[in-house]
């Protein structure tokens, strides 16, 4: 029987004790797993997200609120620029590629859209078109529309088929719903990772059409004028793809100084939200579960310590049989590597699981992608410092062990 | 093949005036001998048998087992000496718990560099020797005391070992396992040409066993700062 056999055997033989040990390790390293990748996916979407566009101009109001709304599709929009802001940047020299966009409606949750055909010639970091289709074409009439993936795979939208935008950008029950103004799939996008896997892609003309037809009721009710609507004509932001990033910020004063509205820079206002309120977040969850990790390892020095000294006489007869010093020491070590190795792997197992468990709901919600199986380097070296834990809390009683002078503990009678 | 010559060795807190002085002036077992070690409690029989096995190293004096001069060696050197050349039985058996009858014995063969030998087999043979053929994979709590004293002779018989320390092996038993147990030993020894030295307070026993060593004047115990004698070994 080899020494790994015999360690093993020792674990199975307490099993209550090294099952309540593996679940504390295991928690601690589910915890620290989960965080780690949560935190390493959350900055790749999002970044993946961020660097789709140079500059988001929109209404005056937060830039990040601008940037959640129209770039992630979550925040409200701060409002709104004359449609004629965007015609006079469009064609600036600066301008590699831009689009307006228009929101007002959704479908199920999902936020419709309203842009222009040329929104999917945007080119992605090596230049090549960001929206592939997945099947069907981009639309060509006023109310056609392309959906993102997530919005077919859950609302089961498909090619030609008919739905009704709902007024507001949140799915609110009782929202009035604009039955006199049907949209119909023209095109499915394939999945591309990000938050516009959730968008309903329509045209901006479709929005203006059902908002002004919304106006001339309300005025007609309250008597009042309606304005022409081609002079009110707005978009709720523009997004711009730079000829080079070094004029963004150039780009951006500009827009502010001459427009009503601002403009900001996507990449900078998510470095700023993570590292003001996502990084605070994660370090507090990377202590507790830190915390958690220490204790569990104080458990397995515990715990070994505690058998060690309960099997001072097996020890001792190992020793009389013939067994090394270095063998008990070893014996014993093992036992700790190995309630580590199996807690480190079970945790990995749980926390990924529980990641790979939510990361549908999480994709349905807000459009983030987890990659629930995907360990990063920061995660490894983590996963690595656990294991170096787990070796030095088993070192202890090794050493002891080893140290064991079998005579005392054999205490023989006489 | 057992040699100690003015072995002397100090036991327990010498600080503290606490301690026992054993002193052996001469002792001899030749290959195949069998010897009672008899005496009174804390006369100093274990710690003789503990001389021989290396488990206690002496301050002075020559110890001469199995072809080696104990002192000289290195504290693994020991181990493996041990292993190869004594098998040990105790009066409380002292078996592992998480291991059953065939196992305890495998893991005795092997820390006696045994090299080559299968040690699944050779475990099965010898507790089918001691006649445990049908208990071989029952653990110690499973098993009566008699049969747990007979998976620790054949524990340390396994390796076939040239001398059998065995403490007290019937101290534990009732008179008819005891002697059951002891018939065991014996025969083993003779069958193995085994030294065998055994410790024994049954007299009768001792009686049986051609050879018997008093050891009630190896041990002297110090006295302490009042005046009383301190503890024995």
């Amino acid at each position: 029987m080899s020494l790994t056999a015999m360690a093993w055997r020792y674990l199975r033989f307490r099993w209550f004790v090294s099952l309540l040990t593996l679940f504390g390790i295991a928690i601690g390293v589910a915890l620290v797993s989960a965080v780690l990748a949560l935190r390493h996916q959350s900055e790749q979407a999002f970044s993946k997200d961020a660097v789709l566009y140079d500059l988001v101009a929109g209404g005056k109001g937060s830039p990040l609120q601008l940037i959640l709304s129209s770039v992630y599709h979550l925040d409200s929009p701060t409002g709104n620029l004359p449609y004629s802001d965007y015609q006079r940047f469009q064609h600036d020299s600066r301008v590699l590629w831009s689009a307006p966009i228009g929101l007002g409606d959704n479908y199920k949750g999902y936020r419709i859209v309203g842009t222009e055909v040329h929104f999917f010639d945007l080119p992605d970091q090596d230049g090549k078109p960001f929206f592939q289709l997945a099947r069907g074409r981009i639309f060509e009439d006023t109310f056609e529309v392309v959906i993102g993936s997530q919005v077919a795979s859950s609302t089961s939208l498909d090619l030609d088929d008919v739905f009704f935008g709902t007024h507001g950008l949140v799915e609110v029950p009782g929202a009035e719903i604009h039955r006199d103004f049907p949209y119909r799939v023209s095109g499915v996008l394939a999945p591309t990772g990000t938050a516009q896997d959730r968008a309903i892609f329509g045209t901006l003309s479709s929005v203006w059409e059902i908002h002004e037809s919304e106006d001339r009721l309300h005025s007609a009710i309250l008597g009042s004028a309606v304005l022409e609507s081609r002079q009110k004509r707005e978009a709720t932001a523009i997004l711009f793809r730079l000829k080079t990033p070094g004029l963004r910020l150039w780009m951006a004063d500009e827009i502010r100084n001459s427009t009503q509205g601002i403009a900001t820079v996507p990449v900078n206002e998510i470095l700023r939200f993570q590292r003001s309120i996502i990084d605070p977040l994660q370090r507090i969850l990377l202590s507790i579960s830190a915390a958690v990790i220490v204790v569990a390892f104080l458990t397995v020095f515990l715990t070994l310590y505690q058998a060690a000294e309960r099997r001072r006489q097996d020890i001792a007869i190992l020793r009389a049989l013939g067994a090394l010093r270095s063998e008990i020491a070893f014996l014993v070590f093992f036992e700790g590597l190995m309630l580590a190795a199996i807690g480190i792997i079970l945790g990995l197992l749980l926390g990924h699981g529980g990641l790979a468990l939510g990361s549908e709901t999480l994709y349905a919600k807000t459009g983030f992608l987890v990659h629930p199986w995907e360990i990063s380097k920061t995660e490894s070296f983590a996963l690595l410092a656990m294991g170096l834990c787990g070796a030095i809390a088993s070192l202890f009683p090794a050493i002891t062990s080893y140290r064991r002078t079998p005579i005392l503990d054999l205490q023989l009678n006489e | 093949m057992i040699r100690l010559n003015k072995v002397s060795l100090r036991l327990g807190n010498a600080s503290r005036s606490s301690s026992v002085q054993f002193d052996l002036p001469n002792f001899e077992a030749a290959q195949g001998e069998k010897v009672a070690l008899i005496g009174p409690s804390g006369c100093g029989k274990s710690t003789l048998l503990n001389l021989v096995a290396g488990l206690y190293r002496a301050d002075a004096g020559k110890i001469q087992v199995a072809g080696s001069n104990l002192p000289t060696l290195t504290p693994a050197q020991l181990d493996r000496h041990r292993g190869a050349h004594c098998g040990m039985v105790f009066q409380t058996f002292r078996l592992l718990t998480p291991f059953t009858a065939v196992e305890n014995v495998a893991i005795g063969l092997r820390f006696g560099s045994r090299k080559g030998m299968d040690v699944q087999t050779k475990a099965r043979e010898v507790l089918r020797r001691v006649g445990l053929s049908n208990r071989l994979h029952a653990r110690p709590n499973q098993l009566s005391v008699g049969e747990r004293q007979r998976v620790a002779i054949a524990r340390a018989i396994a390796g076939g070992p040239s001398i059998l320390l065995a403490d007290e092996p019937t101290g534990s038993l009732d008179p008819k396992t005891g002697r059951e147990i002891f018939r065991l030993l014996l025969e083993i020894a003779e069958a193995d040409n085994c030294t065998l030295l055994m410790v024994t307070h049954d007299l009768t026993l001792a009686s049986e066993l051609p050879n018997r060593f008093d050891c009630s004047k190896l041990v002297k115990t110090n006295k302490n700062e009042d005046g009383k004698e301190a503890n024995s070994a």
